[in-house]
């Protein structure tokens, strides 16, 4: 049995195998199919507030260090310490220079589903920490996109329009 | 001593996402790209429990198999001898949290067990085997070649 503790460091081989196969977006996208499950429903009906109650329930199950803020059109998901990524880390296989594209591979598909916008800083492959800037208004999201990406190298900022 | 020891909060979804790897990955790349992740995992990852074991210490893999199937509430027992390790596992809590998820369990879940440990034993003086008992029971024994 892999242990719950340790499917991150099972998922960070994986990513390196199908890195070297040319494989990794099918397999995130494999993924969020898998999430659509969990997600999906609760997103589309729940708008901003579905995603804030997954979160909730994440940042719990999963001992994430984050601040999670709801506003009326925006929630901010600010991970200060990536429970993920510092086990993939912390680890004597050394974590895949890509780990952290799987988050954004599998969830902005998942929001354009649900009709939300979503903006991703994801502050290095080698830092724990990331930002979610996630709106029910394009208009919104394309204001908070343009403003990081005049600070942010390119690369670091993704979106899902 | 543990090189992980991990506390606080399960997160059992995981085992979903293993599942559906498992499956994913034996579809598209084959048996042979799944073993070889599974090698990967239980010679690097667990370098430790591997590396003690290349010296004939099988000490991280009890303690490992002990905190951790207690960890995930799993009903079990470890039965340790001299040059043998045989763990009885009536209730797997990865193929439990599956059902209570109600996810479909893979036909190839158990390679994940099979793979792992034959990786993490392999090249050393220990040997193991795995025979399914039913659905979610299991037998995993680790012993030296001179017990078989």
């Amino acid at each position: 049995m892999i242990p719950s503790d340790h499917f991150v460091r099972f998922y960070n081989e994986v990513f390196k195998e199908l890195d070297t196969l040319g494989g990794l977006s099918k397999y995130y996208h494999e993924i969020s199919k898998l999430q659509e499950k969990h997600c999906l429903e609760n997103f589309q009906k729940n708008g901003l507030q579905g995603v804030y109650n997954y979160y909730v329930q994440v940042k719990h199950d999963e001992n994430c260090i984050m601040d999670i803020e709801l506003e009326k059109h925006c929630l901010t998901l600010r991970m200060n310490v990536c429970p993920s990524l510092s086990k993939a880390m912390d680890n004597d296989a050394g974590a895949s220079p890509l780990y952290c594209n799987h988050c954004p591979g599998w969830v902005l598909p998942l929001y354009t589903k649900a009709g939300l916008y979503n903006v991703y800083d994801k502050m290095g492959q080698t830092n724990p920490q990331c930002c979610e800037y996630v709106y029910d208004d394009l208009k919104l999201a394309k204001e908070k996109y343009d403003q990081l990406s005049k600070t942010k190298p390119s690369d670091e900022i993704l979106k899902n329009w | 001593m543990l090189r992980y020891h991990e506390t606080g909060e399960l997160a059992k979804d995981f085992h979903g996402t293993l599942n559906t790897t498992i499956d994913y990955i034996i579809k598209n790349y084959g048996q042979d790209t799944l073993k070889k992740i599974f090698d990967n995992m239980g010679q690097k990852v667990y370098k430790s429990i591997h590396t003690k074991l290349l010296n004939d210490d099988p000490s991280e893999l009890i303690e490992h198999i002990a905190y951790f199937f207690n960890r995930e509430g799993a009903d079990f027992d470890l039965n340790i001898k001299t040059n043998e390790i045989i763990l009885t596992v009536r209730q797997c809590p990865a193929i439990a949290a599956l059902n209570k998820m109600g996810f479909p369990v893979s036909p190839h879940f158990c390679l994940s067990t099979i793979y792992l440990n034959n990786a993490i034993c392999e090249g050393t003086q220990w040997k193991t085997e795995t025979t399914k008992t039913g659905k979610g029971s299991c037998i995993q024994r680790f012993y030296k070649e001179a017990n078989k």
